[in-house]
């Protein structure tokens, strides 16, 4: 059956499916609190017609979406809703990127900064003075506690056990982000223990840079796809290695399967199937036959777990809850799949802190309902917003596994497959 | 990834279909695209509304044994059991339902037309015959702002019916709120304001403000997403009886109905793809050994069977081109005719030919590939060929009887 005839009808992020349904209306987090946000249905493909004819039509409130996708896993006719908002960004909006802005957005920047005096940093950024100029001068909600700085990054830890990594003879490449890096290496070095008592050793990437989401999101694209050509250089070289690229953060690994080609015209055709996330990786290893894990009679925790909005667009739920539930000491529950309300920095500013807290409501409320040990998401910007909004602690799935297994038994199955 | 059954379509029929067999025991996935037409159904579940020659039926029981052939509901072996089970199942999911098969009752549209129907959720308004409603005196009470129900027609139409009416409107802080939105205050997003208590205090201090005069209150069907309980915490405040009145689309009901069947499969442990496109699939000697999807592309998910559910037209269960209409997954064989005059009439009013379009099925359900019938791969609901739900009013009867009765054929194999 050929469709020659209808090749010419395809629509970019096929805006031309729209049914006027308004099921994106159903779910999408912002139009459920915020008046002024027109919405997907209007902001995506009803607006996109007046905008073709004339970008006059486009509106900054759209700068209101979250770009958590929702809009996206909802629409039955597989229209890019998400998309087709953040694009017309791109291209129409005339709002220059602030000092705020800039600030959240070059985590990489911030990041060196902060962490090279990490304890003055974390002890200031707590005081309520600083709170106050960070709110009045920068734009960053004075509620919002900022996340602390490790002193030590995760690629200087890496680098002092580097030679470590080389006695194995099976290799991943692992994107550690900006997250493990800066705040929480420990998530980092969860991941290496992992892979090392499988019996792979783990690689950095020749140069990483932050994948660029919160560029992308604070109208800085230009910046983030220069980093996305760093990335994707450093990424090429890990795949002509035969090295899976793995990553600890859902944002991270849609952002540079699916945003650098949707949105930074990047072509990463050729690494887009290497890189995965860990989680996922295991998964399939594990039921591939080729990779055991064994788990701690002693481990008992009971976690509620959070689907991230980019978790839930990428479709890799499954995957990590199912790692989760082979652990027999593990006591899972799902939690209704809603956004947490924080987006990334978007969370993080002054006039939208607010509507985040109200976005994520339902979430908290759920959470204190369910009372569990903690609560598991594979996004970092989650884990803020749960662990400030509910008081509750949130950890990656690769945390919970590295905690839970048995290092011993774990290395003697792996040895045994190779065998 | 291995189950013992995959259910391709997240709607009524696949959910129902996979909630039966999860409660049975059974190893269940579902992949569904988005979400399905739930979200415009009224809150009323139809058997069969009218017959095939266009008159409204009274007793559907009945009037299913003189469908012809073709239709769906001779392969369901015994409709009454199945109904039954159906309005249990709905019971066991929180949606306990009014309604008999033995016979219709009518529901009110946002229009204010009553319509025949089966089972209809507590609350939203209903009546005995097509031509009246069981009141003398109601007031119609509507929210300043909400655009999603046709006022004027409502009005007309109840008055038409011989019963009186009186109409009032009522704002309050939270939904002007809403309002500065005209594009977003819809149903739905009326719903998830007014779930705040404080907020639902404030709106039946407002309606009771009003001082109505009939005997009761009619408001749009605007609470309740997930549940009931809104709907009772705001009668319980209010002096009057209340009654709800579906709006247009995106239904509150029938998001309610989707949202329930959805939360229960995922309590009864099924695994659910909330926005995943099945691409194809790989056959072998008439078998599907196993379907690969978008999102997963190098996963395989085997089942020992499979279930089509995808729905029609609108869900891109079927489709058409220039060429014909076809089932885009897996090619399968469809009654359908190959020329492209045929698939309409002139006069939009008159019955359509495409609506009985479908997949061919066998008895058991079992569905076709170039003229031979797949072993393990079963098809129920909309995507089905040989009924039509405009003319028949039969979508949702034949969406929950075909969908329980394929989960029947699975376990009884």
């Amino acid at each position: 059956m050929t469709e020659d005839n209808q090749v010419l009808s395809k629509s970019a992020f096929n805006f031309e499916q729209c049914l006027k349904c308004s099921i994106c209306t159903v779910y999408c987090p912002v139009s459920a609190v915020e008046p002024n946000y027109p919405g997907p249905k209007q902001s995506g493909p009803d607006n996109e017609r007046y905008r073709l004819k004339n970008p006059e039509y486009f509106n900054e409130a759209l700068k209101l979406c979250l770009n958590c996708k929702r809009c996206e896993v909802a629409c039955p006719e597989n229209v890019k809703v998400g998309d087709i908002i953040q694009e017309a960004r791109i291209k129409y909006s005339t709002h220059t990127p602030g000092l705020h802005d800039r600030m959240l957005a070059n985590t990489d920047f911030v990041g060196t900064l902060a962490h090279n005096f990490a304890p003055l940093t974390n002890f200031a950024l707590k005081l309520a003075p600083t709170k106050a100029v960070l709110h009045s001068v920068m734009g960053i909600d004075k509620h919002r506690t900022f996340p602390a700085y490790s002193f030590q990054t995760f690629e200087q830890w890496y680098r002092k056990q580097a030679e470590e990594q080389e006695r194995f003879d099976r290799f991943v490449t692992f994107f550690h982000g900006c997250y493990a890096n800066y705040n929480y290496p420990q998530l980092g070095k969860d991941l290496v223990k992992i892979m090392n008592v499988c019996g792979y050793g783990v690689h950095l990437l020749e140069k990483e840079k932050c994948c660029g989401v919160a560029l992308i999101a604070n109208g800085l694209s230009g910046q983030a796809r220069r980093q996305g050509e760093v990335n994707m250089k450093s990424m090429r070289k890990a795949v002509a290695k035969g090295e899976p690229i793995l990553t600890t953060s859902s944002t991270c690994t849609f952002t540079m399967r699916d945003e650098y080609s949707h949105l930074l015209g990047i072509d990463n055709s050729d690494v887009h199937d290497s890189l995965s996330l860990a989680t996922r990786w295991l998964y399939r290893m594990i039921e591939d036959g080729k990779l055991r894990l064994a788990f701690r009679d002693d481990f008992k925790m009971k976690t509620a777990y959070h689907s991230a909005c980019h978790m839930e667009k990428l479709g890799w739920i499954p995957y990590s809850t199912g790692l989760l539930k082979m652990i027999p000491g593990l006591e899972l529950i799902m939690l209704e799949s809603q956004c947490c309300g924080i987006a990334g920095t978007y969370g993080f500013k002054k006039e939208n802190y607010e509507r985040s807290q109200k976005i994520g409501s339902p979430v908290f409320k759920q959470i204190k309902e369910v009372n569990p040990d903690c609560v598991s998401t594979d996004c970092e910007t989650c884990k803020w917003q749960i662990e400030m909004s509910t008081g509750y602690s949130v950890e990656n799935p690769i945390s919970i596994i590295a905690e839970a297994l048995d290092v011993e038994k774990t290395r003697q199955l792996n040895s045994q497959t190779r065998a | 990834m291995k189950f013992d059954t995959i259910i391709i379509g997240g709607g009524l029929t696949g959910f129902t279909c996979a909630l039966t067999l999860a409660k049975a025991g059974q190893n269940t996935a579902l992949i569904t695209a988005g979400q399905g037409t739930l979200h415009f159904n009224s809150g009323s579940i139809d058997l069969l509304g009218y017959d095939e020659q266009g008159q409204t039926v009274d007793q559907p029981l009945a009037a299913i044994a003189h469908l012809s052939q073709e239709h769906p509901y001779h392969k369901v072996a015994d409709i009454a059991t199945l109904a039954t089970e159906a309005q249990a199942l709905l019971a066991n999911v929180g949606l306990p339902m009014d309604g008999t098969a033995e016979r219709n009752h009518y529901r009110l549209s946002p229009m204010g037309v009553s319509k025949p129907a089966w089972l209809t959720l507590p609350g939203l308004v209903q009546s005995a015959d097509e031509r009246t409603l069981p009141w003398q005196k109601v007031t119609f009470v509507n929210i300043a702002g909400f655009l999603d129900i046709p006022t004027e027609f409502l009005v007309d139409n109840i008055r038409r019916k011989g019963t009186d009416v009186e109409l009032k409107r009522f704002t309050t802080p939270e939904l002007e709120q809403a309002r500065r939105s005209p594009s977003e205050m819809r149903a739905t997003n009326v719903a998830k304001v007014l779930a705040d208590e404080r907020a639902l205090r404030k709106v039946a201090e407002a309606i009771n403000a009003l001082q109505a005069d009939g005997e009761v209150i009619l408001l749009p069907a605007v609470l309740g997403i997930a549940n009931a309980k809104t709907e009772a915490g705001l009668e319980q405040l209010i002096n009057l009886p209340v009654r709800f009145v579906a709006t247009m689309p995106p239904s509150v009901p029938g998001i309610r109905i989707q949202t329930r069947l959805r939360q229960s499969y995922q309590q009864a442990g099924g695994m659910f793809s909330a926005s995943d496109t099945v691409t194809g699939g790989v056959f072998q000697e008439n078998r599907l050994r196993y379907i690969v999807t978008e999102n997963m592309p190098d996963e395989r998910f085997y089942a020992d069977n499979f279930v089509l559910a995808t729905g029609s037209f609108q869900s891109r269960g079927l489709m058409s081109n220039y060429q014909g209409v076809f089932e885009p997954i897996f090619g399968l064989d469809v009654d359908a005719s190959d020329k492209r005059t045929e698939w309409t009439r002139a006069y939009v009013y008159d019955a359509q030919p495409y609506m009985k379009y479908g997949i061919r099925t066998d008895k058991d359900l079992l569905t076709f590939r170039k003229g031979d019938r797949i072993e393990n791969l079963y098809a129920a609901g909309s995507v089905l060929s040989g009924h039509n739900s405009l003319k028949l009013a039969d979508a949702t009867g034949v969406d929950m009887l075909t969908a329980l009765q394929v989960a029947h054929n699975i376990l009884n194999r």
